[in-house]
């Protein structure tokens, strides 16, 4: 073992967030550190990296204990991080960012030869072709990533912890990633993984180890012993069955509520015509870049739509703004970006809520704290979000929670047509699933929903139809029969289309 | 939806979920602001009694206190959106010269005036929102220039309709509004406090606008916008629309103090403003009002806007130079800008173990 935590306990006010936690790393391997959200992932690896003092239980490298007071110790102790948000200057060159902290100098000013030799040592370590004098600023995210790694490695981390690596990267480049893991692994380094997309972790990693509630329930397993549904067994902690939705008939008579013909935008979308009907649930699917949140907003008026026409109830219309959509068509925009743009994160959640119904609840331009509270409490309850208090602000509650608020303000306004970009990045197992029932429910009641998603399991369990974009264009379209296996393969065909 | 768990007792709910999570009281800054203001008073007249003497201390700080309290308002306007107003001083002092003008020139009546200056004074707020929200420069960058031409344009204007200081003409009423107090006005055996005239105005000024910002969806908006722009555009908020109208407010409130101040002064003068832009910031920044927007206080404006005259006036009596005063006024400033950090790092260290 080059890493082995035993017995970590970490509590904080009112929690325990580790409760004789374990983490044993082998040289050469990569091992994945699964749990749902508040299972101990986070603190675990804050521990290791320093943030955090444990209150119980001891870290031992390569056998000896050390004491990892402060993120100094842990880099000397040979543990590198890269975490899920960005860390990177974008004013920095390259070679900058990777030795940041520990510049090479030489008569107190920066040895600039030497650090950029450094640089180059550790992109070498990674296969990347980088220019070492280029800002980061210039760098696509997945480049960015690696430069994270690179800069992780400069320290000589024989441990390396990969917090969510692709949650911003497409398909092709989270296997590139892989790929750099899997070499890093032949060189002998003992990759951690944390990652929510199972699919990824069991093509990557060799053993797991599955956290819940702060304790570890699966420790140091090879992973080749288990199955998907068995993790994810092991992740809740009940046996999990996989989310049986309620069955959804939808006429196809019904006239749509929302059609686009032959819609181009001023970004660059060519000639897409998508519709759909009240009740019905239509995924867009894609991969990230194909185009799907810029075409949502386009609808939205917040960019050109530069020929073809979009109707609602058959009527065509012209939406200049987000608020012209909400209030005379009924459309509303869950966006995949929660943090950025659905939420007001220091607000608390009645005004996040309220924010989209205070122009109905107005009586002479004044909204009184009860009408609001009513509206906002009814949705609340109904998406279940829970809060130590309707004032909470956005900022503090958990993912899920914010996503089901970001949501609310929707449902409170009486959308007819949601766009729902998304839904459950980052969201943990458990909630996802309440999420997924929580949509089927929507659409049973009438709503018209257009679901993006680049998660193929997500759209299959959910559309009734699905769209797939690529390249801004829809390569096609295809009835869901709900068979994983054949929807999956035609979406994959559909997309490298010209491909082949 | 019709299901069957709705018709539950609500009573079923444990009241402690409900609760809303409190800042202890003692990390407010307002409370903080009324206790540095009673010990300032409470010095103040030990050192000095006449610190209490109605017509020489009393009365003239009332006024003053008006005045800046609708200073601190109009920056506040825009405070909200996380922007700045540097043009506050010139704005007032454009609106005082229309307001000077059509006293002078078309012999308007009192409210009549005031109404053109406020439209000034709006005007001109809303411009410098329309440059901002249409260019996307920053507000400090626009308001600063805005601030600079004005200062240029005042000057060429008074030279250009006056003697180059003031207007001599004044409508029917400003004496009054000068030097009553609602204590020269009696019905029967009963007069009013020694409470200068000018202080209901600021009075309305200030609940006018706490109204707007807590409950009115106009005010509620800009504050959205200014929490998050891109997720008020998103919401359905026309954000650009909402940064005009903050900052026109912005120039009606800055009019209106501009107005007081000339009320105060007994002229319509080219000075006005000039001394606007610090006091402006000073209220609502004692008063807990972010800078990064998204959050206001009404009343901390004004108790920052009172703590501030109060100094003024303490130090004044107790015969400080201008040039100390100055010093002391910035030190106090500071001093306080620390406290109230230290408060709010301890009140949320609190908050979180609580």
């Amino acid at each position: 073992m080059i890493l082995s935590a035993e017995g970590l306990v970490k509590t904080f006010p009112g929690v325990r967030a580790l409760d004789g936690a374990t983490l044993r790393l082998a040289a050469g391997s990569v091992h994945a550190l699964l749990g749902e959200n508040g299972a101990g992932k986070s603190t675990l690896i804050k521990i290791l990296t320093g943030v955090y003092r444990p209150d119980g239980g001891r870290v031992l490298m390569g056998g000896a204990e050390v004491h990892l007071a402060g993120p100094l110790d842990a880099q000397k102790a040979g543990i590198g991080v890269v975490h899920q948000e960005r860390n990177l200057i974008p004013e920095f060159s390259v070679a900058e960012n990777i030795v940041l902290h520990h510049l090479p100098r030489r008569f107190g000013l920066v040895d600039r030869p030497r650090m950029k030799a450094e640089a180059r040592r550790c992109l070498d370590l990674l296969d990347l072709d980088l220019d070492p004098d280029m800002p980061v600023a210039g760098l696509s995210v997945a480049q960015a990533q690696l430069v994270e790694i690179a800069k992780a490695l400069s320290v000589d981390s024989k441990v390396l912890l990969l917090d969510e690596p692709t949650a911003s990267l497409t398909g092709d480049e989270a296997d590139r990633l892989y790929g750099i893991v899997g070499k890093l692994r032949d060189n002998g380094h003992a990759v951690v993984l944390v990652s929510h997309k199972l699919e990824e972790v069991f093509a990557v990693a060799d053993t797991v180890t599955v956290l819940r509630d702060g304790h570890t329930v699966a420790d140091a397993e090879p992973l080749a012993g288990y199955t998907q549904d068995q993790v994810v067994d092991l992740m809740v902690g009940r046996a999990y069955a996989s989310v049986r939705l309620p069955e959804r008939r939808v006429d196809p008579e019904t006239p749509a509520a929302l059609r686009l013909r032959e819609v181009s935008t001023a970004r660059g979308h060519r000639d897409v015509s998508l519709s759909v009907r009240p009740g019905e649930i239509l995924g867009l699917y894609g991969l990230v870049g194909a185009g799907r949140s810029e075409l949502a907003k386009a609808l939205l008026g917040l960019d050109r739509i530069t020929s073809g026409t979009v109707e609602v109830h058959g009527r065509p219309v012209r939406i200049r703004d987000v608020g012209e959509a909400l209030r005379r068509h009924r459309i509303g925009y869950v966006t995949e970006n929660r943090k950025e743009e659905g939420l007001f994160l220091d607000q608390p959640i009645t005004r996040n809520i309220g924010v989209t119904v205070w122009r109905s609840l107005a009586r002479a331009g004044l909204v009184t704290e009860r009408a609001e509270r009513r509206v906002v409490e009814e949705y609340a309850d109904r998406l279940g979000i829970k809060a130590s208090s309707p004032r909470q602000l956005a900022g503090q509650l958990s993912g899920g929670n914010q996503q089901k608020v970001s949501l609310a303000k929707w449902l409170a306004a009486r959308c007819e047509i949601l766009i729902v970009d998304e839904p459950t990045v980052g969201i943990d197992v458990r909630t996802k699933a309440a999420f997924h029932e929580l949509i089927a429910e929507l659409a049973g009641e009438g709503l018209a929903l257009l679901l993006i998603s680049s998660d193929l399991p997500e759209i299959v369990t959910l559309a009734d139809r699905i769209a797939v974009m690529n390249d801004l264009a829809v390569r096609g379209e295809l009835l869901n029969d709900h068979d994983y296996g054949r929807m999956s393969q035609a979406i994959i065909r559909l997309i490298h289309g010209d491909a082949r | 939806m019709s299901s069957p768990a709705t018709t539950a007792p609500e009573t079923a709910r444990p009241p402690e979920t409900r609760r809303p999570p409190r800042i202890p009281l003692w990390a407010n800054p307002r409370l903080g602001l009324v206790v540095l203001l009673v010990a300032l008073v409470v010095l103040f007249t030990a050192l000095r009694p006449a610190f209490l003497d109605t017509t020489l201390t009393l009365v003239p700080l009332q006024s003053d206190i008006s005045v800046y309290a609708v200073v601190g308002l109009a920056q506040l306007a825009v405070l909200s959106l996380g922007h700045m107003n540097m043009a506050v001083g010139s704005m007032a002092s454009m609106s005082a010269f229309a307001m000077g003008l059509a006293y002078d020139r078309l012999g308007v009546p009192l409210p009549v005036g005031l109404v053109i200056g406020l439209a000034a004074g709006a005007l001109l707020g809303a411009l410098a929102g329309l440059i901002i929200s249409r260019t996307g420069v920053n507000s400090f960058v626009v308001t600063l220039a805005m601030d600079f031409a004005l200062v240029g344009l005042i000057t060429i204007l008074y030279t250009r309709f006056t003697d180059g200081v003031a207007f001599s003409g004044q409508p029917a009423g400003m004496t009054t509004l000068r030097n009553d107090t609602f204590a020269d006005y009696c019905m029967g055996e009963v007069c009013g406090p020694r409470i200068p005239l000018i202080a209901p105005i600021a009075l309305v000024a200030a609940l006018a606008v706490g109204l707007l910002f807590r409950y009115g969806r106009l005010g509620r908006e800009i504050l959205m916008t200014g929490a998050n722009e891109k997720a008020a555009e998103l919401s359905g908020i026309p954000t650009k629309r909402r940064v005009l109208q903050a900052h026109a407010l912005s120039g009606l409130l800055a009019g209106l103090a501009g107005f007081l101040l000339a009320a105060n002064n007994g002229a319509f003068s080219a000075s006005i403003g000039d001394q606007f832009l610090l006091p402006s910031f000073l209220g609502p920044v004692l008063g807990g009002t972010l800078l990064a927007g998204g959050a206001v206080s009404v009343l901390g404006t004004v108790l920052g806007a009172t703590l501030t005259q109060v100094i003024y006036k303490g130090l004044n009596l107790l015969q400080f130079q201008l040039d100390e005063l100055k010093l002391y006024i910035g030190l106090v400033l500071l001093v306080a800008l620390s406290l109230d950090r230290i408060r709010h790092v301890i009140g949320e260290r609190r908050g979180a173990r609580a």
